[in-house]
């Protein structure tokens, strides 16, 4: 493949990709790094892309430092134990059976017993949220 | 010890084991919630909704990944599903080609008008740069949020969102460029001299 020499205007669309470390990503990354070596405009180009990036980036941080709601905290804390409490009705159910049948030595039935028993517990589950 | 005792015990634990390692990004979602929704009582009950939906899905989390990431995709996808549909968001329509490469046509800058868009941006109140970001669409404001407030790398933010990873580079490019302009633009309205358009008369066709 030929050397392709590349135009200011393809490193300054590929900015993005210098300021986050991504070169990596591009077809063109040597080539563009071999241009920034020798073009004092694009060094200074993505010098500034940096310098404002992390300008921008400073000021959002300063300014995106929302914080929650105080009573938000308790009212999650409040629905979550709502939602475990309200939904977890646990039903347990047992059954058992006995089948019981006793033969004679000529193959014919003599007793034949058949036994259930089932046991349904239902356990409702109501801490205290606050305990 | 009795099947109560254990089923007690279970739940009892798993609760613990989400507050303990999920609820301290409370303050953390909120804000992403606020970037989300634009007022205080939505963004409340979406950080609600978000822990909700994240406790009962618990399980489907990954111990040992990336728990305040998993967290953001929960407070994405609860905020399309029930949010978005209240309000009408200017969101980019889906056949806009979402190519970084749209931002073909740039030329230099002046020397001077890359100190005047520094210190024009220096000079502006926090709460201008709030506004501008507040202003950009959705799909924009929140690559940039969560890249540049937030730290994600944008792989990280593609699963957040669910796009691909290249739509995140094209949008955080973008929103930051809308971004940049907004910010150039309340800084000419408070009387700051900001010349970077003037030296490229190309630039103004561009948008």
């Amino acid at each position: 493949m030929s050397y392709i020499e590349i135009q200011c205007n393809d490193v300054l669309s590929s900015v993005i990709f210098i300021v986050e470390e991504q070169m990596h990503e591009l077809d063109q990354a040597s080539q563009i790094e071999a241009h920034l070596l020798s073009c004092l405009a694009c060094q200074a180009e993505v010098a500034h892309e940096r310098a404002m990036h992390d300008l921008l980036q400073q000021s959002l941080r300063r300014t995106c430092t929302d914080r929650a709601p105080e009573d938000l905290h308790e009212a999650i804390h409040r629905r979550l134990y709502t939602e475990i409490t309200g939904t977890t009705e646990v039903v347990t159910q047992f059954s058992m059976t006995e089948i019981s049948i006793e033969i004679d030595e000529f193959g014919n039935i003599e007793h034949r017993e058949i036994q259930i028993e089932q046991t349904h517990i239902q356990h409702f589950i109501d801490q205290d949220p606050e305990k | 010890m009795t099947a109560k005792d254990l089923v007690l015990e279970s739940a009892a634990d798993r609760t613990t084991r989400f507050e303990r390692d999920a609820l301290i990004f409370t303050d953390q979602l909120y804000s992403a919630a606020l970037r989300y929704t634009k007022n205080p009582e939505d963004a409340r009950d979406l950080v609600q909704d978000t822990y909700l939906k994240a406790f009962t899905s618990f399980h489907q989390f990954e111990e040992g990944t990336n728990l305040r990431a998993w967290l953001y995709r929960v407070l994405t996808t609860t905020f399309i599903n029930s949010y978005r549909k209240k309000q009408r968001q200017p969101l980019i329509s889906n056949n806009e080609i979402e190519d970084w490469q749209v931002a073909k046509a740039q030329s230099h800058t002046s020397d001077q008008g890359k100190s005047a868009e520094v210190e024009a941006l220096e000079a502006l109140p926090d709460s201008d740069i709030k506004r501008a970001l507040q202003e950009l669409p959705e799909d924009f404001r929140m690559v940039v949020y969560f890249a540049d407030v937030e730290g994600f790398a944008y792989k990280e933010i593609a699963e957040i969102l669910g796009v691909p990873a290249g739509t995140v580079m094209s949008r955080l490019h973008r929103g930051r460029k809308q971004l940049r302009e907004k910010l150039t633009d309340y800084a000419r309205e408070l009387g700051y001299e900001t010349a970077s358009k003037s030296d490229s008369s190309d630039e103004g066709s561009a948008q």
